[in-house]
């Protein structure tokens, strides 16, 4: 049974190349707040409001890009990762990536349902950072997981 | 749903590798048909049927439950 929308197996590797780096060095970017001058670009925005300042609709605004571009690259590479068909891919692991595609939603939505009753203010908007890419990383780790048990439990039969 | 697909395999002498590779998927879904925790497609049930040279109503069987 062949799925639509997967990307061909190759992409998968391109995934994790871009995936790992850019996680790690985004994450670390978000923490130690680093905007070095050489991304500081002036950019198009659909809409900006800022802090204590002006609203803008279609217009330009300075912004230092280097927190966008981790971000993008995230997204790409974890899309990438998620996405691509596997080699063995067929109607069984089709069916257990659906899984774990709700499972995935799920519990992504129980983590943000949770941080909604108990986590305020700036708490909130970190949970709200990672939570734009948690959907992924669940669906990334549950679907792998759940092929490892496969792999473990068909290497016992035969 | 019952399957007799381990009984076939062991008739004609053939493991979940080379099953696997004629049926044209992966060795967790023999693995996992052959324990009961995979219900395949009508595509891949005929597939299996014409590999074992059987009808596909040799090969599975609905049991009670399917009825539920």
């Amino acid at each position: 049974m062949n799925v639509k929308y997967l990307f061909p197996t190759r992409f998968k590797m391109w995934g994790w190349i871009i995936l790992i780096p850019s996680a790690i060095l985004g994450f670390a970017d978000l923490f130690a707040e680093w905007q070095p001058a050489f991304f500081d670009w002036t950019v198009p925005a659909l809409y900006n409001n800022e802090i204590l300042g002006e609203t803008t609709y279609f217009g330009m605004v300075d912004n230092n890009v280097l927190n966008e571009i981790f971000g993008i690259l995230i997204i790409v590479g974890g899309v990438l990762v998620a996405f691509s068909r596997l080699k063995n891919e067929d109607e069984f692991i089709t069916k257990i990536r659906l899984e774990s595609l709700v499972w995935a939603t799920y519990v992504n939505y129980i983590v943000l349902l949770l941080a909604f009753i108990f986590v305020y203010d700036m708490g909130f908007l970190w949970v709200m950072i990672f939570n734009m890419f948690t959907i992924l990383l669940f669906f990334i780790i549950r679907f792998n997981w759940q092929l490892q048990k496969l792999k473990l439990n068909a290497r016992h039969e035969e | 749903m019952k399957n007799n697909i381990k009984v076939e395999r062991a008739k004609k002498n053939i493991t979940q590798a080379a099953l696997a590779k004629s049926a044209k998927v992966s060795r967790q879904t023999i693995n996992a048909m052959e324990l009961g925790k995979y219900v395949p497609s009508t595509v891949l049930a005929l597939r299996l049927a014409s590999i074992f040279d059987v009808e596909v109503g040799d090969l599975f069987q609905l049991e009670e439950s399917d009825w539920e």
